[in-house]
């Protein structure tokens, strides 16, 4: 079906080559597939500038577990969206049948930059390299530490070839390599693209994925992804003050007891200035004598010269006095504050993929060698989650994930997001799309409303509202957690369904022999064989019996195994 | 395909009288029965011809619902035509109109065409408001009055074809600003702009500009 849709798209939005250059693009310009904004007309009607519509899926079944989506257009500073975002479910599989099989789902975000390419290069192909990147090492992943119970002790479950390797490694380590290796391939596919398609510009990634019961943010750029939750408190004061706990109203106080949890770190000139200090200091020639590794309190003049002034040198954190000299007035390599902090005066995103031939405003200098695709990986083990039924608050327990474009976060901080998403939450309690519902409120605070002179201003504060493109998704995490209990249990019954037979013919293999035995023993007592029957039906009824207990042993290893 | 001229649309209305379906019948020639609840907004276009000039209609269908109200009022701006929906065979889609139509008068520019639509004509058994008093309505408020049935397709297109008359008899007077697309008019290009222009393009590489993240 995903394809179906990328065909149409492809031939809707088939590239012009006149007026475009000598390169042309690697994927035709579009909209994530699951906004099914098919035609160019519809193309076009969603990238008006001047009333920034805000799109959400026209089929809510698209994204798995209710995920809601919703991004709105910047206000003219590009003539198309450059934010992409991403979804794919599949299933890590052993080819021998030999492990049951791990399903996973992946989200990603990428906020695109000079062009709309390395984002739209990002949106078609990560996955594909996810997925690479997950099968190499599946042979590992799949491994159930049941799957080890073949009388054979081991050191430890999750190291099947101990003379492989000097440390153990966990499974956790294995998908977080995954993560990461499929973050500096994406970012390698696009140097490689750049000989043979249009420059594609360069991309933030934020990209959530859910496999085996855990839920991994990797982050590389200025994109967030935020763990709402909040306490059950408000809610059980309300299902106790009613008689029906089900039909619980819309509360004000539900918001106020939600928290936020970053689960990605911003990547800007100002939070890595230590890692580009290093690299500055560690190869001065990138530098090309065109910058220093210097902070000045005051941008320095040429008066300033042979006068002390305040700095702090490469990776210093604090500041001291140096006498100015005429080095000294080169551009520091990172300057500014905040949002704009920029590096080599040029970029506000340290991390990422593409600007392979970006170079640095006024003097040229090669940029990308202070830029790096590794992303933070941060990590939730959902299983640890406590939740507790009665309190219907698995929204609150487990979180809401919230992963958006820096449109989102310039404007909104993490707890104002998590406040707006539940009390979205409770004013739809039931609808399928209430998580839609949150996104396409954020989005719709985060762009604000036009003023008569044009200017997009906050509902709230009448403070200046984005002009960015701004992409929002949420991603009800305790649904992807209720899918994968299902499918383990599922998975536990197929498993023993499988050892069942095996045991049972084996059983009856064995009976059988005892049967040929005794019969060819005894072949000269006719009458005695009914008997013999009897005593093999006997034999075979014992088998449910050790099943329970090799059971009891696999919950067992299962819960000693529980640290990974 | 290049147009003369291009309008923004846009359809309102309370919630379930038909408003997707309406655009469904104008730009696919079909009726879907179930029709799921619009969340935001969704965008149909098609091209007609008046006076022998190719003019295409881009039309933005919104969400009916109280709850989407806010966010829908943002998307008045910059409509030359709207098509005001409601159900003939429910009585309060009609009696909300008063509503519909304060909204839409402030939210849009003054010289919007404002059609008034009775839809599901079809259902005439089960009819609740008559067609005189959408008459009298339209009437009353200087809008244009027509039935219509998005199952059986009757006056759909006559529905969204003279709205477009009558914006380009606007447009003929000199009422409308035509080189101002904020009144929802865009006079069209000769190619299709179907490729965007890119900065950078070409892989020349060079100088970026700033403040781009």
């Amino acid at each position: 079906m995903f394809n179906n849709f990328k065909n149409s798209f492809i031939s809707a939005m088939e590239p012009d080559q006149s007026s475009t250059g000598w390169l042309r693009d690697k994927f035709p310009y579009g909209r994530p597939p699951f906004l099914q904004l098919l035609t160019a007309d519809e193309l076009r009607a969603s990238a008006n500038h001047n009333v920034r519509p805000i799109i959400v899926p026209r089929d809510l079944n698209l994204l798995p577990w209710g995920t809601g989506y919703a991004e709105c257009i910047n206000s003219g500073k590009s003539k198309w969206n450059e934010d992409q975002a991403a979804f794919c479910r599949h299933v890590l599989m052993d080819p021998d049948k030999r492990h049951p099989d791990l399903p996973y789902t992946y989200f990603g975000i990428f906020d695109g930059h000079a062009g709309y390419g390395a984002a739209l290069a990002a949106s078609h192909q990560f996955h594909d390299i996810l997925h690479e990147m997950l099968v190499d090492c599946s042979e590992l992943l799949l491994q159930r530490d049941e799957d080890n119970d073949n009388g054979i002790p081991q050191l430890n479950p999750t190291f099947p070839h101990p003379t492989y390797f000097q440390r153990r490694v966990s499974r956790d380590e294995l998908i977080i390599g995954a993560l990461e290796n499929a973050f500096f391939h994406m970012d390698w596919l696009i140097a490689q693209d750049r000989k043979h398609y249009r420059n594609a510009g360069g991309c933030t990634a934020c990209v959530a994925l859910f496999i085996d019961g855990k839920m991994y943010v990797a982050n590389a750029g200025d994109s967030r992804a935020v763990l709402c939750q909040r306490r059950a408190g408000a809610r059980v004061a309300v299902s106790e003050t009613q008689s029906e706990p089900n039909e619980i109203e819309p509360n004000p106080i539900d918001s106020l007891d939600s928290y936020p949890t970053a689960y990605s770190a911003d990547h800007t000139p100002e939070t890595e200035r230590e890692r580009l200090m290093n690299v500055a200091s560690l190869k001065p020639h990138l530098m090309r004598q065109q910058y220093v590794t210097m902070e000045y309190a005051k941008r320095p003049h040429i008066t300033d010269m042979g006068k002390r002034i305040l700095c702090r040198q490469s990776t210093m954190k604090g500041w001291s006095y140096k006498t100015l000299t005429r080095n000294d007035l080169r551009m520091p390599v990172v300057n500014g504050e905040g949002k704009r902090s920029r590096l080599l005066g040029t970029l506000g995103v340290t991390r990422g993929f593409g600007d392979h031939d970006l170079l640095a405003i006024n003097t040229g200098v090669q940029i990308k060698p202070f830029l790096t695709p590794q992303p933070d990986v941060r990590q939730r083990d959902l299983s640890q989650v406590v939740s507790i039924p009665d309190e219907h608050n698995e929204d609150g327990d487990y979180g809401v994930l919230v992963m958006a474009t820096d449109g989102l976060w310039d404007v909104s901080e993490n707890d104002a997001v998590s406040r707006t998403v539940f009390q979205m939450l409770s004013r739809y309690p039931k609808e399928k799309h209430r998580y839609t519902m949150a996104a396409q409120e954020l989005v719709a605070r985060a762009r604000g409303k036009i003023n008569e002179s044009g200017h997009w201003r906050l509902a709230d504060s009448k403070a200046a509202a984005t002009v960015d493109d701004i992409s929002v998704i949420v991603i009800p995490v305790y649904q992807y957690y209720k899918e994968h209990i299902e499918w383990t249990r599922n998975d536990t019954r197929e498993l023993e369904k499988r050892r069942r037979k095996t045991v049972e013919a084996n059983m009856a293999q064995e009976a059988a022999n005892a049967l040929n035995d005794i019969v060819a023993e005894e072949a000269n007592v006719v009458e005695e064989p009914h008997i013999q029957q009897q005593q093999v039906t006997a034999q075979v009824e014992t088998v449910p019996a050790q099943l329970t207990q090799e059971k009891k042993k696999q919950e067992d290893q299962e819960q000693r195994s529980n640290w990974i | 395909m290049s147009y003369a001229y291009l309008f923004k649309y846009i359809i309102i209305g309370d919630t379930g009288v038909g408003k997707s379906c309406l655009l469904l019948q104008f730009t696919d020639k079909r009726f879907q029965p179930v029709h799921d609840l619009t969340i935001g907004v969704e965008f149909g276009a098609r091209m007609i011809t008046i006076d022998g000039k190719q003019i295409k209609l881009q039309i933005w269908d919104t969400a009916g619902q109280e709850a989407f109200r806010s966010i829908t009022r943002s998307y008045y701006r910059g409509a030359a035509g709207a098509l005001l929906v409601y159900d003939i065979t429910r009585r309060e889609t009609f009696n909300h109109l008063t509503t519909w139509l304060e909204d839409a008068r402030q939210h849009s520019n003054s010289n919007m065409v404002i059609m008034l639509i009775g839809n599901k004509s079809d259902l005439d058994s089960r009819r609740e408001v008559k067609k005189e008093e959408g008459e009298a309505f339209a009437r009353e408020h200087g809008l244009v009055f027509m039935e219509t049935s998005a199952r059986t397709a009757a006056n759909v297109e006559e529905a969204f074809i003279n709205t477009a008359k009558e914006i380009y008899e606007k447009i003929q007077e000199g009422v409308f600003d035509i080189n101002n697309e904020a009144n929802g008019i865009k006079i069209g290009q000769q190619a299709t702009p179907t490729n965007p222009a890119l900065p950078g393009a070409g892989g020349a590489g060079g100088a970026v500009n700033s403040g781009c993240c």
